[in-house]
């Protein structure tokens, strides 16, 4: 909402300076977004003494001024008829620019130089005369800042208004505000309405149909007006606060509109069939064209105002084309209505058409400013427009508006706001808004909140203007008094910042993607066409393409992050995310929602340094994290499995397993698929990992029981086996395990080889195997004999043999 | 007699401060610890003395010569260990084998230090779905069907009645509708928005903190921010509450915080206001209380709720806000 600090000045004292009124307004809830000095553009305009004229050698209709613009003379081409010597005029400089988009510059004018433009009223926007260029009068002197000599200057006043606050929509409103300020009142415009004659109800009648979406319409007749533009000073007004000035009869509904709050339409009564006005909803699919030349399609819920034939306006949105004021209309119906907000703001969506009427009728107009708007309006037009009055006026409603009543405790005032008032204060502060207040008893009084205030209807907004208007900043701070009660941190947060600190601790950096994807981001990452992960979750107005749908992986994102890093040349990254996907049910209820957490390894583990040569990451360097990771979170009864070729997605054959903790499958790990990586643009193996977090979240151990640290010492023995390529190494541990022979402690891989003398088909695999007791200490010997045992049943098993068999 | 026993004390470990050889140690040991050395020599010539001081003597005599001989094996064994280290070379100014953490994404860092505070003051976090039905998102929070207020939020929409949550506000109705006052929760989250330019993305992030017990009042919500702020940014910082309009709370309030960039004096930071918008709050509207079954008479509350993105750019210094999810790890490794 823009308000002109002149305009309003019209209706209130405002003593403030304008920084100070700016601050007020803000602090009192209307917040101020910009406050802009309106004739800023007429500081590069001066006055100029005219020192000599002379006849422009190559055009007869233009002179040659030589004009003091103070520092300097400079010469000015002028064609105006009034221009002569020895006056003084505004002069626009090179760089003023004029409010009808001209900007000066130094110009050659018919081969004749031309430092400037002398300018006329119009070309400076601050009057109507075009006849010729502008005569400064007065004590002036050349130089002088044009603004000082005609003493113009106003403050345009932005603000952000809340959509409770309709009230302020207006400049009254706003007045309101300000002269509550200095505990003053508003001086309302008074309104006298012209000599009137005969009678409306000879000329027209009204007939609303929907009452429950049109409760209030009011009519005047304004007859033998002559359509034209309006006084300079109207138009200046509207002009001030951005609104473009289109005839007379338009130019004063907008000005009351802005003045009051309260739209008003003008139709022409002679293009009203049956001179009527009929208020009914439209028929599903009818045709109607709207002021801006669009037509529009309506339907059943939309409430038109009509003549005896046909719409002629969208009620409470805009005029049609057909019942406009033009420059030939010389009789005129005047409508002032209360709409329903709802139906308003309804109409208004589906057609997407915002006006400054809807957007004052959604949040609701004042219910009793209709009959004063549209006399204010009458007595305008009647008084510029030339116009007649018709006797009387048509006011259609459903019956007065209900006085709200509203009780207010000062008890429960105080214990809301943490203050201390007394019922005084109380009073006093909601007077100075033109509430009325009605004293009950010690403690309470009956608050009558102005018909305008539509946002007030519960003691609580009444609590809120009490605190608005005594300053929320003198409202004393306090601490509550709380229970002493705590309650034990909720798991999820807690276990999740461990995750990530465990990732971060490995090196990884987090990362945060937006949950919306790309819609084929399913088919990118090759999931099965029967793939629950599929039924994503769509967006009905998406901003972009590729924000389309809720993920149902995390792995389109960190793949998405990958691509930008390495365009930015980073390509050595380790990368974690954690974050929701959405699964979809079914269209009536809210999607399953799973926290992942995913990690994506790329390029070299450590670049090559002084002290090692460069390694390329792989796959046991991602697996070891999630090991890692596991083993932090005290998670037992883990197993990789090998995806199988069917279920496999976005990981490369051979190169992914299936992560398993207790039999539940809760993930994936594995190396991503070539094709999938060109599919994002990338070319660079990587190693990337999603897990079901809340599957996870939920097998960590509630508790930790500790266990003796073994007493007696452990030894070693070492072994190595030849077999099958295809058997897993974990076959080894698998088999150990069956044995269930106590003394073994752990199994560990550290050798695995393959190419010669081992035989082709055959690796070799290394192990050492831990023993020891807890009660004893072990006899070589002893365990000597039960490490060959062991090692020859291993042989056995899994189709083996030693290296010296070969 | 000649010397006392403290002079030949004090003379030895003088000797040993002016040598710096192994050899030399040896040689200062032999001298006064040998068979003929000093102190030998100064034990024999106690049968010298009076009978009854003998004893005395001989006892201080023997401490020192045990700790004569202690500071010289010491000596030794700190040269020699000397002599071993400098045998390695070592360039300090290699750098060392890295040992490199992972960056905590300034979001969750922010969001961590927010919910810290309040966990503090006796909060507990709870979270709640990202896909939210217009119930919880609006209805519930008194924001009905066609109401004006609507438009602060542009809704992205999954269907009529489903959207993604607008706000972190859904948590409130959710957990009151669970439990009976006194309620005190904050809830972090992610929330979406159809808006995209320099100073939004579609997707963000919002804190939002509820406090409902008997006779909690707007000087309590006054109270608590101000300690958050205090504790988020410094103890110096002022706060200033406007009036302002959020469907759920009554009365509400903007809070402001003095810009931290130029304390006050404006900038392009703060619009040259010297102030700047950190978090709505209010207390909750009867409405809402309503809805859930709240005695309104008994329990009064409030509510906030608070941008994490905001928080971070103005505590990094971070002027674009799309950053955060553009991922660029150049970005990241700062934080």
């Amino acid at each position: 909402m823009k308000v002109s600090l002149s305009w309003l000045k019209e209706y209130a004292a405002v003593e403030m300076e304008t920084k100070a009124l700016a601050d007020a307004f803000t602090m009192a809830g209307l917040e101020v977004d910009a406050v802009t000095e309106r004739y800023e553009y007429l500081d590069n305009i001066v006055v100029g003494h005219i020192t000599g004229i002379s006849p422009h050698p190559n055009a007869d209709r233009l002179q040659l001024c030589e004009v003091d613009v103070g520092n300097r003379t400079v010469s000015v081409v002028c064609g105006a008829q009034n221009v002569k010597e020895d006056i003084f005029v505004p002069v626009a400089l090179p760089g003023a620019s004029l409010p009808n988009g001209v900007v000066i510059g130094k110009n050659i004018i018919r081969g004749q130089h031309s430092e400037g433009m002398i300018c006329s009223d119009v070309e400076m926007g601050i009057g109507s005369d075009s006849s010729g260029i502008k005569i400064l009068e007065g004590v002036l002197s050349a130089g002088m800042k044009l603004s000082e000599a005609i003493n113009i200057s106003d403050t345009i006043i932005e603000i952000d208004l809340t959509p409770n606050r309709s009230d302020c929509l207006s400049i009254i409103g706003v007045a309101r505000e300000a002269a509550a300020f200095n505990l003053s009142k508003v001086k309302y415009p008074e309104i006298t309405l012209p000599d009137s004659q005969d009678n409306i109800q000879k000329f027209t009648s009204v007939k609303v149909e929907n009452p429950e979406l049109c409760p209030r319409y009011a009519a005047r007749l304004i007859f033998d007006i002559k359509v034209g533009p309006s006084p300079f000073w109207l138009q200046d007004r509207l002009m001030s606060i951005g609104m473009r000035p289109i005839n007379n009869i338009v130019d004063i509904t907008n000005f009351v509109m802005m003045e009051t709050g309260q739209p008003l339409h003008a139709f022409d009564y002679d293009r009203l069939a049956e001179n009527r006005i009929v208020v009914r909803c439209a028929k599903n699919g009818e045709k109607f064209t709207t002021l801006d030349q669009k037509e529009r399609s309506l339907t059943n819920e939309m409430l038109m105002i009509c003549d005896g034939e046909k719409p002629v306006a969208i009620g409470g949105v805009m005029g049609g084309l057909n019942s406009e004021i033009d420059e030939s209309t010389t009789r005129v119906l005047l409508e002032s209505a209360y709409f329903n907000p709802i139906s308003i703001r309804k109409t208004s969506k589906a057609l997407g058409l915002n006006t400054d009427a809807t957007h004052r009728f959604e949040r609701g107009v004042d219910p009793d400013g209709t009959i004063r708007a549209i006399n204010r309006a009458s007595q305008l037009i009647a008084e510029l427009g030339g116009g007649l009055l018709i006797d009387g006026i048509i006011d259609h409603r459903k019956g007065p508006v209900k006085k709200c009543l509203i009780p207010l405790n000062v008890k429960d005032t105080n214990r809301l706001l943490g203050t201390n008032f007394d019922l005084k204060i109380i009073k006093g502060l909601l007077q100075s808004i033109e509430f009325k207040v009605e004293p009950k008893d010690e403690y309470s009084i009956d608050v009558y909140p102005p018909s305008f205030r539509v946002d007030i209807l519960r003691p609580e907004d009444l609590m809120e203007e009490v605190a608005r208007l005594s300053g929320y900043n003198n409202i004393p701070v306090t601490f509550p008094q709380a229970s002493g009660e705590s309650k034990k941190p909720s798991k999820t947060p807690v276990e999740r910042n461990r995750i990530k600190s465990i990732m971060l601790g490995f090196g990884f950096t987090e990362v945060i993607n937006y949950s919306f994807i790309h819609k084929l981001s399913c088919d990118h990452l090759n999931f099965h066409p029967d793939d629950p992960k599929r039924n994503m979750v769509e967006i009905l107005n998406p901003l972009t393409e590729d924000q389309t749908v809720m993920r149902t992986s995390l792995v389109p994102g960190v793949l998405g992050t990958m691509n930008l890093n390495i365009s930015q040349q980073t390509r050595n990254l380790k990368i974690f995310e954690i974050g929701k996907i959405f699964l979809n049910n079914d269209e009536d209820s809210l999607p399953e929602e799973i926290e992942m957490v995913s990690g994506l390894w790329t390029g070299s583990c450590h670049d090559a340094s002084w002290h090692s040569t460069e390694k390329q990451c792989d796959f046991y360097d991602i697996k070891g994290v999630l090991e890692g990771m596991f083993n932090t979170l005290k998670i037992e009864n883990i197993t990789f499995t090998k995806t199988p070729e069917k279920s496999l997605t976005f990981t490369k054959t051979g190169y992914s397993a299936d992560v398993y903790i207790e039999n539940e499958l809760i993930g994936i790990v594995g190396e991503v698929d070539q094709q999938v990586l060109s599919t994002f643009g990338l070319k660079q193996k990587a190693f990337v990992f999603e897990l079901n977090l809340d599957s996870l979240l939920g097998l960590i151990p509630d508790t930790i029981s500790s266990k003796p640290v073994p007493k007696y010492p452990a030894v070693f023995r070492d072994s190595t086996i030849i077999i099958d390529n295809n058997i897993e190494a974990t076959s080894i541990k698998n088999h150990i395990d069956l044995l269930k022979e106590d003394l073994v402690e752990s199994i560990r891989i550290f050798d695995i080889y393959e190419g010669e003398p081992i035989s082709k088909g055959n690796k070799s695999i290394s192990f050492r195997i831990t023993y020891r007791s807890s009660v004893e200490t072990l006899e070589d010997d002893y365990v000597s004999k039960l490490h060959k045992n062991i090692t020859y049943n291993l042989v056995k098993k899994l189709d083996a043999t030693l290296p010296g068999d070969q | 007699m000649g010397k006392n026993i403290n002079e030949i004390k004090n003379e030895a470990l003088k000797e040993l401060e002016s040598v710096a050889d192994v050899n030399s140690i040896k040689e200062l040991s032999i001298r006064y610890l040998g068979r003929k050395g000093i102190i030998t020599q100064f034990l024999r010539n106690l049968s010298n003395l009076p009978k009854d001081e003998r004893p005395a003597a001989g006892k201080e005599a023997n401490h020192v010569k045990i700790f004569l001989d202690e500071q010289f094996k010491n000596a030794i064994k700190r040269l020699e260990s000397k002599s071993i280290d400098s045998g390695l070379k070592i360039d300090v100014s290699l750098p060392g084998r890295p040992s490199v953490q992972g960056s905590m994404h300034p979001i969750s860092e922010i969001t961590r230090q927010i919910c810290d505070i309040f966990t503090r003051l006796g909060f507990s976090v709870v979270e709640g779905p990202e896909v939210e039905t217009d119930f919880y998102n609006f209805e519930a929070l008194n924001i009905p069907k066609n109401h004006p207020a609507r438009d602060m939020q542009d809704t992205f929409y999954i269907s009529e009645n489903i959207v993604l949550r607008t706000h972190t506000s859904p948590t409130q109705p959710r957990t009151m509708e669970k439990q009976d006052p006194p309620v005190r929760i904050i809830a972090p989250g992610k929330v979406y928005r159809c808006d995209s330019d320099v100073t939004h993305t579609p997707m963000f992030n919002q804190v939002e903190g509820l406090f409902v017990d008997k006779d909690v009042s707007f000087g309590d919500l006054k109270g608590i921010l101000t300690m958050f702020i205090h504790q988020m940014f410094d103890s110096e910082t002022s706060l200033r509450f406007r009036p302002s309009f959020f469907p759920f709370t009554e009365p509400s309030a903007e809070v402001d915080i003095r810009c931290v960039m130029c304390k006050g004096s404006g900038c392009r930071v703060c619009s040259q206001t010297g102030w700047l918008e950190i978090l709505g709050a209010g207390m909750v509207h009867p409405a809402v209380f309503e809805n859930i079954g709240y005695d309104t008479s008994v329990y009064t509350g409030f509510a906030f709720g608070m941008g994490v993105e905001r928080i971070a750019m103005l505590k990094y210094e971070i002027d674009d806000t799309r950053k955060f999810f553009e991922n660029d790890i150049r970005f990241l490794r700062q934080f």
